[in-house]
């Protein structure tokens, strides 16, 4: 890393030593004087920034005299602080009263057109320019013009509204756009007294990340259509969460009024998203209010549903449980808590001697042992470990869509940090219909049919172990004329030449696709990778909120090594079911019966089953076809931790009661096992999570304290035993 | 954005000397979006003297831009024609000086003599009616622009000679490239100036 240069400023009287070259906005945060501003956003480039005027600060700079005595010099206007980098001997002053008037007078401006709607509008009470208005500017204006009355409720995409009267042209969300999640959709249209931002022809703003851009919006341009008129800031509660829709474990914020969830915002993890959220997680937890919730335990009644107690639903699925003994099953569990499965684990394995457990539902999927076999023991590449990496692969995966906000970072990496990012993708990917691709930024696109991926995997492997002509000085040499036959005869398109990747640290990403098929391709990349001088890490990434703490906490059927022999993994499961070796099914959280990959399959199984027992949100297929149905706690009624795909383990927090008798997995697993005699003595989450880090070495050094805000990484598998 | 230049389907309305041309001026600058604003020229002419949304796309494509900062640029300059014209492009300035000089009297002599309001086209397609801005030639206001000329010295009396002189010369039809618009002065003068009367035709450049 270069040195840092240090530069002393004196900010209003205070001298402080900063950064050469840093931003004397930012300079002014470290001593705590936040400057009004609007357009500057620090993750946000400065192209096109500097545009609102509304941060400006009295600047005076040392000069020499004639004899040689250092003297200050005021510079005669004001300055912009969010575009004026620090210089040794700066003295700011950010509250003259030059300043004072020009605020006033900025304000003036950017409310010529502005409705001044704030008593209808969402963003009142929270709105920057609302409050920096009450504070900085002028009581009145002396424009008496008719102002731009452009539509009010322009809906630019399936989750934003655009007010365009609102908007004062202060380009962040065209910046987001184009700096952050790339699509570039958004831009400064009729530039002159008829600018407006707008997509290309009102086509619709499509972005996968499009509400962001309501976050960065610093008036009330830029709402959220689902949010729209339900609740004013000030009505509000917020909880610390967790974003449940992915693997990535993205911290956000639930914004919740009388027991309803209301909105989503991003909290800030530098380590994990940022400040951004995908709109899959933004808008998609609408489940934890849904009208279809659950309310009470259900049991079959012949083709009916019955309401009963908890007392009668526990007391049912215990004695049917116990019945089956260690010919019962588990189903799911990748969207339950790192609690929920640990005693869930305990009931199967300790109190039925089953260990026929399995939360992966996709076809074919490898053993644990043969992944082991594969790929070692490597810890996973951590999000934010990829602005390191000097070569990026990603191996077959749609990655705005599998990991929305891996993505963004991988973007990051190729466009602010210089990493090369090779993507091999089957060519159907090209007619994905989203505007966030890798294409976008990779320095090489490889288009295969599928069943070229090992083909493809051994040309890189090749690649990989040097076979290429090493006098070649930037690599760029072309690397088709080089591969082993097999690529030759699946006649792979080569979109260009693969540059050298022996430079630096190598992160491969292969997609679930890929990598829950077979084996082959990881594993052709590991065997070229432990060739390599450089680092090199395969990432076979989970894609559910909690897959990852599945796999730590071993919900596999060979996944625990106090199991003497595996257990049934789900499609023999489902068989067994089907010719009764399998005598009950405990299905957690996930609606098998359309996720599984063979849900006729599903269908059939459950119709003959003896005795199935689904713990859900709401009455999905699969509790359809159940036996008893027992209501779970969403996510945003209880508290635990959910361990993401780069095994950083985070806490989410409860932010309301559900208001109707639902319970935590965790509790009704406890249950269960106190009827079948076992204690099960846990009264909250800290109890079975300090039981988690005893009994399980990668969490050891957790404890509910020590996770902090930002979570934390399980201890380093390469430091363990192989497990 | 890495767009594949060579896939054919994008290369939808350039015709090769249009393309030929295009790369010709891309290679003078060291990005390709430096050439955004002759492309749009190009572009106009080949998409018969209006910038449509396949036009626009067409130029992001063969530029590596998103297509609204394309956009974004054509819809700054008026010269660029983001709706159908007439095939006569009227365009009369009312910016500071000619506003002084009354174009609106030339504008307003100009509607009634065509039926049209400024910014509509007539029936026939023939006549396109509009206000512009400065047109920079200010000592000569009113100015007005058609096609590759420009009138200096307008009045609303000048009307019916202005419209007699532009039919049926194809030098007066929608721009289709901007270094080759020249300053034209009516012939027969105009009232209460000193001007010369003959024609003086000059390079803007």
């Amino acid at each position: 890393m270069s040195q840092v240069e240090f530069v002393n400023i004196t900010i209003d009287g205070t001298t402080v030593q900063v950064p050469a070259g840093e931003m004397v906005i930012e300079s002014a945060r470290r001593v705590g004087i936040e400057i009004p501003h609007f357009c500057y956003h620090p993750r946000l480039t400065m192209e096109a920034g500097a545009n609102c005027r509304m941060c400006l600060v009295e600047v005076s700079m040392p000069r020499k005299n004639p004899d040689g005595t250092l003297a200050l010099a005021r510079m005669p206007k004001p300055q912009t602080s969010c575009s004026l980098p620090a210089a040794e001997g700066m003295v700011i002053e950010t509250e003259t009263p030059m300043i004072v008037e020009a605020r006033k007078g900025m304000l003036e401006f950017l409310l010529i057109n502005h409705p001044l709607d704030c008593p209808i509008c969402d963003r009142g009470g929270e709105c920057p320019l609302q409050n920096n208005t009450m504070h900085y500017g002028a009581a009145t204006t002396r424009f008496v013009e008719e102002k731009r009355h452009p539509p009010k409720a322009y809906p630019l995409s399936k989750y934003v509204i655009f007010d365009r009267e609102r908007c004062i042209h202060c380009a962040r969300c065209t910046r987001f756009a184009s700096d952050i999640s790339g699509d570039a959709q958004l831009d400064f249209l009729k530039r002159g007294a008829d600018m407006e931002v707008s997509s290309f022809r009102d086509t619709e703003f499509t972005s996968l990340y499009s509400g962001n851009v309501i976050e960065v919006c610093p008036v009330g341009a830029l709402l959220s259509r689902p949010y729209r008129f339900t609740a004013r800031p000030w009505d509000l509660s917020t909880q610390k969460s967790i974003c449940t829709e992915c693997s990535n474990g993205c911290n956000i914020k639930l914004d919740h009024r009388a027991g309803k969830l209301l909105r989503v915002n991003a909290r800030l993890n530098e380590e994990v998203n940022e400040e951004w959220t995908c709109d899959q997680g933004k808008f998609g937890m609408d489940y934890a209010s849904h009208e279809k919730r659950l309310r009470r335990p259900l049991i079959r009644d012949g083709a009916v549903f019955r309401e009963v107690s908890w007392d009668e639903a526990l007391t049912h699925v215990a004695t049917a449980l116990s019945e089956a003994g260690p010919a019962a099953a588990f189903l799911g569990g990748a969207r339950s808590s790192n609690e929920d499965l640990f005693v869930l684990r305990r009931l199967f394995q300790e109190v039925l001697g089953s260990q026929n457990m399995d939360h992966r539902l996709g076809p074919a999927y490898p053993s644990a042992a043969d992944v082991r076999a594969a790929l070692g023991s490597q810890s996973p590449t951590p999000i934010a470990a990829y602005e390191r990496m000097t070569t990026i692969i990603v191996f077959g995966c749609d990655l705005a869509v599998e990991l929305p906000i891996l993505y963004l970072r991988v973007r990051k990496a190729a466009v602010r940090r210089g990493a090369k990012v090779i993507e091999c993708q089957p060519s159907s990917y090209r007619e994905r219909p989203h505007a966030n691709k890798v294409t976008d930024f990779a320095h090489s696109s490889i288009w295969y049919e599928p069943g070229q991926e090992t083909a493809i995997a051994e040309a890189l492997a090749h690649v990989m172990t040097g076979g290429r002509d090493p006098g070649a000085s930037d690599g760029a040499s072309d690397a088709a004329a080089s591969l082993p036959n097999a690529v030759a005869e699946a006649n792979v398109e080569f979109g260009s030449a693969i540059p050298r990747l022996d430079d630096g640290p190598i992160a491969i990403i292969i997609g679930r696709d890929v990598w829950s098929r077979s084996l082959s391709v990881p594993a052709t990349l590991k065997a070229a990778a432990d060739k390599m001088g450089t680092p090199c890490v395969i990432n076979t990434y989970a894609c559910s909120v909690n897959e990852q703490g599945a796999r730590e906490l071993g919900i596999l059927p060979d996944g625990s090594v106090q199991a003497s022999a595996p257990g049934l993994n789900a499609d023999q499961i489902l068989h067994g079911l089907k010719d009764g070796t399998v005598k009950a099914l405990w299905v957690s959280g996930v609606d098998i019966a359309s996720q599984f990959h063979d849900p006729e399959l599903v269908t059939q199984s459950l119709e003959q089953a003896p005795f199935v027992v689904v713990t859900a949100l709401d009455l999905n297929r699969t509790a359809t076809m159940a036996d008893v149905v027992l209501p779970l706690a969403s996510v945003a009624e209880y508290d635990g931790t959910y361990t993401s795909m780069e095994r950083r383990v985070q806490r989410f927090h409860q932010a309301f009661d559900a208001g109707v008798d639902v319970r935590e997995e965790w509790r009704i697993a406890a249950n269960v096992g106190m009827r079948l005699g076992v204690d099960m003595p846990y009264a909250s989450w800290r109890d079975i999570f300090g039981a988690i880090a005893t009994s399980e070495r990668a969490f050891a050094e957790c404890t509910p304290d020590n996770l902090g805000d930002g979570g934390r990484l399980l201890a380093d598998r390469n430091n363990e035993d192989s497990r | 954005m890495t767009h594949d230049r060579t896939d054919p389907a994008y290369a939808r309305r350039f015709s090769p000397d249009a393309v030929r041309e295009l790369e010709e001026l891309v290679a003078r600058y060291p990005q390709r979006k430096a050439a955004m604003l002759p492309a749009l020229w190009i572009a106009q002419r080949e998409y018969g003297g209006e910038i449509t949304a396949e036009a626009m796309e067409e130029v992001a494509h063969r530029l590596g831009v998103p297509p609204v900062e394309v956009e974004g640029v054509a819809s700054f300059y008026t010269m660029y024609n983001l709706k159908k014209r007439g095939r006569k492009h009227i365009e009369v300035c009312a910016c500071l000086t000619c506003a002084v000089l009354d174009s609106a009297s030339v504008i307003h002599a100009l509607e009634q003599r065509l039926g049209i309001k400024a910014g509509e086209t007539t029936a026939d397609g023939e006549y396109s009616l509009s206000e512009a801005e400065c047109l920079n030639w200010c000592e000569a206001g009113t100015v007005v622009q058609v096609g590759h000329r420009y009138y200096g010295n307008v009045t609303a009396e000048d009307v019916d000679r202005l419209l007699d002189d532009i039919a049926g010369d194809p030098r007066n039809d929608v721009v289709t490239h901007a270094d080759t618009v020249v300053r034209v002065q009516l012939r027969g003068g105009c009232k209460g100036r000193p001007r010369p009367s003959a024609e003086v035709e000059a390079d803007r450049g």
